[in-house]
């Protein structure tokens, strides 16, 4: 009865002590990003165009338009949105950097003669 | 009859069998659609699916003041511009004018190869054999996407040279009508058959270079120097292919600075002569608190105009004393009355010009004062959206000469982007 009560409370302080290191996991799309990215788009660029993250960081971007809509397509990240034009506030956007390389971005809505070559990267080391 | 409650369970789990089957096929395509609401935070999956290998940028959110696209780009992206504009010289009548119509249309035949595309109608009606506006193809070009730094491009291609050549949509430059540098000394809208290479060199610098049809001297004249030799891709000639190359600066935040040059020869239409023009030409736009300004200054050189005069003088009858070089300039500091980041936007500017498409002449041929001429131009653009442009200018003109008189003018504009 001792040796079952003393497993007991073995059991319990180990339980106690892993529930202690286990930390109430946040939502990324809520806590405060590893690095936070400004970025200005404007008829035919992004600025800055190339972006460098550490692998494991949580990033944002705020990007902002100075003249017409343009659009974000991070396609390593499936995402694609748009960016309001001049005024009309920002796009945010979030990921988690979680492999090595180069990702290509580009803007995905009509803007002009230079919209072909309205691209960045970003450099995920 | 007695089994019938048997039967009934048994269908009841084969159904919740074939739910749970059907829901965890359709698991995969459901997991990674994050359908955006506006303005609030999507939380994409915290660990990618099982069945499909994790995307390297793992997304997390997409919020702001950001609309949805119902796809991505589209395959056929359809945008345009039109300018309406009602001008009066003084002594004269207001007279209006739907200046441009003009369409683009570009299409994605992969993420790497790429298509765009701009078809203007200009002064709204085209006829035959009469004096009335014009369809062009302002540009149509392939563009091969190989790596950030290099890609390859080609079909009819807009000159890189100066601001407003390559961005010429009516909210992106103040004033009614284009500058008169960027109008009489690079000629607008410059285009050429050609093809070349682009590219962003990282740290901000990105370049253009071009081969491409050539300018034709015999449309060369005074008053306008070198603008009406473009080929617009008509009976154009790559006998000597031009050069055009472009380095841009665009490192720092609202910063933009260029330099470009010409280079080609343009006889093909004058046997045993092959008159060679160069042009270099600086410019740049920068941008701080509710301050912009921009400037540029270009050079046109034209070899053996002296020759070229006589010729055209004995083909046609008439000297159109070209002139060996055509120089330009222009300020524009411009102010924003209301905070940058207000839905409107009034622009209050001036640009001082000056130009003068008679800067040298071969020996032998006198330049006219009349075309050594310098431009204030005063007005304000009010923007009630960043793509709509309603422009006002009062236009100063003046020039050297002792005989002709400058007309100043006003104009009034109405220009918009889709």
């Amino acid at each position: 009865m001792v040796v079952l009560m003393r497993r007991h409370f073995l059991l319990l302080a180990i339980a106690a002590l892993a529930l202690a290191q286990v930390r109430p996991a946040q939502d990324p799309a809520t806590q405060t990003p590893d690095r936070v990215v400004n970025i200005v788009a404007e008829r035919f660029t992004f600025n800055p165009s190339r972006i460098v993250v550490k692998n494991g960081e949580l990033v944002e971007f705020v990007i902002i338009s100075d003249d017409t809509d343009h659009g974000f397509n991070l396609a390593a990240a499936g995402i694609d949105a748009a960016i309001p034009q001049q005024g009309k506030g920002e796009l945010r956007i979030r990921f988690l950097a979680s492999v090595n390389g180069r990702f290509g971005f580009e803007c995905s809505r009509a803007c002009g003669a230079g919209h072909n070559l309205m691209r960045g990267v970003v450099v995920v080391e | 009859m007695a089994q019938a409650p048997v039967d009934t369970e048994q269908r009841i789990k084969d159904l919740e069998a074939r739910i749970e089957e059907l829901e965890r096929k359709a698991q995969p395509a459901a997991a990674p659609a994050k359908v955006p609401v506006l303005g609030s935070v999507q939380t994409a999956p915290s660990a990618p699916e099982r069945t499909a290998p994790a995307p390297p940028l793992i997304p997390v959110s997409v919020s702001g003041d950001y609309r949805t696209f119902p796809s991505t780009e589209t395959r056929l992206p359809v945008a345009g511009y039109m300018d309406f504009h009602v001008n009066k010289d003084s002594g004269d009548p207001f007279s209006p004018d739907f200046h441009r119509f003009v369409l683009l249309f570009g299409h994605s035949f992969s993420d790497r190869v790429k298509f765009w595309s701009e078809l203007e109608l200009e002064h709204a009606l085209v006829e035959g054999k009469e004096e009335s506006g014009e369809v062009a193809l302002e540009q149509a070009y392939l563009d091969f996407l190989i790596t950030p730094k290099f890609n390859l491009r080609a079909g009819m291609l807009l000159a890189p040279v100066g601001i407003v050549n390559e961005r010429h949509e009516p909210p992106s430059f103040n004033g009614v009508e284009r500058p008169f540098v960027e109008t009489l000394i690079i000629p607008t809208t410059w285009r050429e058959l050609g093809a070349g290479v682009t590219g962003d060199l990282g740290r901000g610098f990105r370049y253009r270079a071009y081969v491409t049809s050539q300018l034709d001297a015999t449309l060369f004249d005074a008053e306008s120097g070198i603008t009406e030799g473009r080929s617009r891709g008509f009976q154009a000639s790559m006998r000597n292919p031009a050069k055009i190359g472009r380095l841009e600066y665009a490192g720092r935040r609202r910063l933009t600075l260029g330099i470009s040059s010409y280079t080609g020869h343009t006889g093909f239409n004058l046997p045993g002569l092959n008159p060679r023009v160069d042009m270099l030409e600086f410019d740049g736009r920068y941008s701080v608190s509710r301050f912009d300004v921009r400037g540029l200054f270009v050079n046109t050189w034209v070899s053996r105009t002296g020759e070229l005069n006589r010729r055209r003088q004995l083909q046609t009858g008439v000297n159109p004393n070209v002139a060996a070089q055509m120089r330009g300039t222009y300020l524009e500091p411009a102010v924003h009355v209301f905070p940058r980041r207000a839905s409107n936007d009034l622009i209050l500017f001036t640009r001082y010009e000056k130009y003068n498409t008679q800067q040298r002449m071969a020996a032998g041929f006198l330049p006219l004062g009349a075309f050594n001429r310098s431009s204030w131009v005063m007005g304000l653009t009010y923007k009630p959206n960043a793509d709509v442009a309603v422009k006002f200018d009062y236009v100063v003109n003046g020039n050297k000469s002792q005989v002709t008189q400058a007309i100043n003018g006003i104009n009034l504009g109405l220009g918009w982007w889709f």
